[in-house]
């Protein structure tokens, strides 16, 4: 005899991927949303972002060797350059500003004031690289600028050694948009296969006559909904992994799957579910609980940040969004697999198991099994 | 011996199914109230009744799925209301709920062996598949089939667990004739088995055919249980002498002493029958000229029982 259990998660699971309209929904649907937003908000070209601030000035314009170095960066075609004015006196708190607002990275080269001056009298001039030592690109950059550098050195003088790079640190948060919104869609696609799954199974399958041929079999209501959460848990590990290998080959995102991940996956699949079936005890009929699920999902995926940052929100909107639990599995989320905050990740972690917790009790506590 | 007491069957009792004074309130609607009835093993036993007369609330009494308010009802010797006994009931019972679907995306096989996983003894699938035939769909998706089938598939999943006892409510509602005889072929064999089954339907000419007993069901009370052949004789009324094709005009051609004949439907002469009427009747209609046209008698149904009991026909509500 196989499991009872065992038997309705691989129910669901056939139903799940028998459906061309589930398929679409929990795997096409939430990467056609990542390559559309990340083509349009996102930053397409595979050059690293530069950006060089050229101090090195006489009446205003760049000194002819100061423009030679840039003009040899340029030709490597490795970088976007991005040019900071001269009159900048707090470059990196600019660059800080400007990358975020364009999704850029944030790295600063400063040819400074009198590097022709020094290249021409003491060889020995210096230029300012500023980047975060945490940023992925970090080594390939300093790397390409070196060789850059070594080669323009090159042509000035073959024997002499006379420009160096000075790596400076800075501490950024480089994330770009699409950083942001995979964890995001991760959050979404939780949220929409979690509420709807358990609309689908407790009210569809109720009208079906499932359940109620179930309840007089030895199949007891918690053996049904812990088929249903276990059946959720596969889908989220799925939605999850497609979305990140994804993200990683379509966008390089890198992420980190920790503890914190898992906690948030486990509690995505108890938290949804549980609200599913908390809506599908309180509309009964199949079609309008779908309506119902709707109008939940939707307006949680705004306000809780699956899209846009939710400090772009009015304040009235960001105080709702303190009561929406997508809010902590997405904040959550993008702790534990982006931004590597692990104490930001075990809050939200905390927060959304115990939601999680009391959604799926009081869903299981306000199920009917048997007499309705 | 309804003493709540699990009893050793066969044996002691051979009664499957033991009602008494059985009640189910909703509110103050009183859906169930006070019926007594038993079934005795290898017997099919047919609940027949209008909508709403109570059906499946007794059925799902039966079932443990609904808590009765008032009597006693004990299941292969377990009480339906003891919480213990119930896990032995559901172990034991074949199910078929009013308006079932199998899941759909689960083929026909996949979804017999989805709900045989929910029991210890477990029936092998394609022995039931040939027993509903459904050798050729048995790897179609449940939602491909056609009415008639899905209700096949639904009676093989009501006996993957090789049930003791199998409750069907309402199994043909809303398919076509065909179709309704296919799962009639269906009982007849679960008959032919020796199992017990307890049918409800609105349709008499179904309980007429399958049941050996049919107790009738309005608004919640029966009021009237015996073998078809019993309650026809007993509430039945006269058997009815039909003259085909007579039409307004045979009316007038008939012999005297005939005066409720009537008219019927495509111009059919109805003249009721008093025992040991008939030969005298024909004898003198040879002198007419009616002689000549088809005639026939028809015996009371279930559905003239229905009417003489309850001055209503079951067909004008049920659907
Ligand atoms: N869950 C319920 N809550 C309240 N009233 C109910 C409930 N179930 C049934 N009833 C009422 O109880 C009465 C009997 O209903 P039941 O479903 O048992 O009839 P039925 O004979 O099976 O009818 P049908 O042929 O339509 O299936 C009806 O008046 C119905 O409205
Ligand atoms: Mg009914």
């Amino acid at each position: 005899m196989r499991s009872r259990i065992y038997t309705i998660i691989s129910g669901h699971f056939k139903s799940w991927y028998r459906s061309k309209s589930n398929i679409f929904w929990t795997i096409a649907f939430p990467l056609l949303l990542i390559v559309l937003f990340g083509a349009i908000f996102g930053n397409g070209s595979t050059k690293f972002d530069l950006y060089v601030q050229n101090q090195d000035l006489v009446a205003n314009a760049p000194t002819s060797l100061s423009q030679g170095y840039v003009n040899n960066l340029t030709s490597t075609g490795a970088f976007s350059i991005h040019v900071v004015a001269a009159e900048q006196t707090d470059p990196i708190t600019y660059i800080k500003n400007d990358a975020q607002l364009h999704n850029r990275g944030q790295r600063l080269l400063v040819i400074p004031l009198g590097f022709q001056t020094t290249l021409n009298t003491t060889h020995q001039a210096k230029i300012q690289l500023y980047m975060d030592q945490s940023d992925q690109a970090s080594a390939s950059l300093a790397g390409i600028v070196n060789a850059a550098t070594v080669s323009y050195a090159a042509r000035l003088s073959p024997t002499a050694d006379n420009v160096s790079v000075q790596q400076v640190g800075i501490v950024t948060r480089n994330i770009r948009y699409i950083d942001f919104f995979i964890p995001g869609v991760i959050g979404m696609t939780l949220l929409t296969t979690g509420v709807f799954g358990a609309v689908n199974t407790n009210g569809r399958y109720r009208e079906l006559k499932i359940i109620k041929k179930l309840a007089t079999t030895p199949l007891s209501k918690i053996e049904w909904i812990l088929g249903m959460v276990g059946y959720q848990m596969i889908l989220a590990t799925i939605s999850l992994v497609v979305i990140l290998f994804f993200g990683y080959a379509i966008f390089g995102v890198t992420a980190t799957i920790d503890l914190y991940t898992v906690g948030l996956v486990v509690a995505a699949a108890l938290l949804f579910p549980g609200i599913g079936m908390v809506l599908a005890n309180f509309v009964k009929e199949a079609e309008s609980a779908d309506a119902a699920a709707n109008a939940i999902t939707f307006p949680m995926m705004f306000l809780a940040g699956t899209f846009w940052p939710r400090e772009t929100l009015p304040d009235i909107m960001k105080i709702i969004a303190n009561f929406m639990p997508l809010t902590y599995v997405n904040d959550g989320l993008r702790d534990a697999l982006i931004y590597a905050e692990p104490a930001q990740a075990l809050t939200n972690t905390i927060i959304a198991l115990g939601l999680a917790a009391f959604f799926i009790v009081l869903g299981s506590v306000l199920m009917n099994w048997k007499e309705e | 011996m309804t003493n709540g007491q699990p009893t050793p069957f066969p044996g002691q009792s051979d009664k499957i199914v033991q009602v008494d004074n059985l009640s189910k309130k909703y509110g103050e609607n009183v859906a169930v109230n006070g019926i007594s009835f038993s079934l005795t093993k290898g017997e099919v036993f047919a609940f027949l009744g209008p909508n709403g007369a109570g059906k499946t609330t007794t059925v799902e009494i039966l079932e443990c799925l609904r808590n009765p308010t008032g009597g006693q009802a004990n299941v292969l010797g377990y009480d339906v209301s003891k919480r213990s006994d119930q896990a032995e009931i559901r172990k034991r019972i074949g199910v078929l709920p009013q308006d079932f679907n199998a899941i759909d995306r689960l083929t026909v096989r996949e979804n017999i062996n989805y709900f045989g996983a929910m029991f210890k003894r477990q029936l092998d699938a394609d022995k039931l598949i040939e027993l509903v035939d459904l050798k050729d769909k048995r790897d179609e998706q449940f939602k491909s089939l056609s009415g008639g089938l899905k209700q096949r598939v639904g009676l093989a999943v009501s006996l993957v667990n090789d049930p003791d006892v199998v409750f069907l409510d309402e199994p043909t509602t809303g398919l076509d004739p065909r179709a309704r005889r296919d799962v009639w072929g269906v009982v007849e064999r679960l008959k032919s088995q020796g199992k017990t089954v307890f049918l409800t339907t609105h349709y008499m000419d179904e309980a007429e055919y399958l049941a050996d007993i049919v107790s009738i069901i309005d608004h919640g009370q029966i009021i009237a249980s015996g073998t078809p052949d019993q309650l026809i004789d007993a509430h039945g009324g006269k058997k009815t002498l039909i003259i085909r094709d007579a039409g307004q005009e045979g009316l007038k051609q008939l012999p005297p002493g005939l005066p409720k004949a009537e008219l019927r439907n495509a111009g059919d002469i109805a003249v009721p029958l008093n025992n040991g009427e008939l030969t005298s009747i024909l004898m003198s209609l040879g002198t007419t000229p009616l002689h000549d046209k088809e005639i026939e008698v028809r015996r009371p149904t279930l559905d003239d029982v229905f009417l003489n009991l309850t001055g209503r026909r079951v067909s004008e509500e049920g659907n």
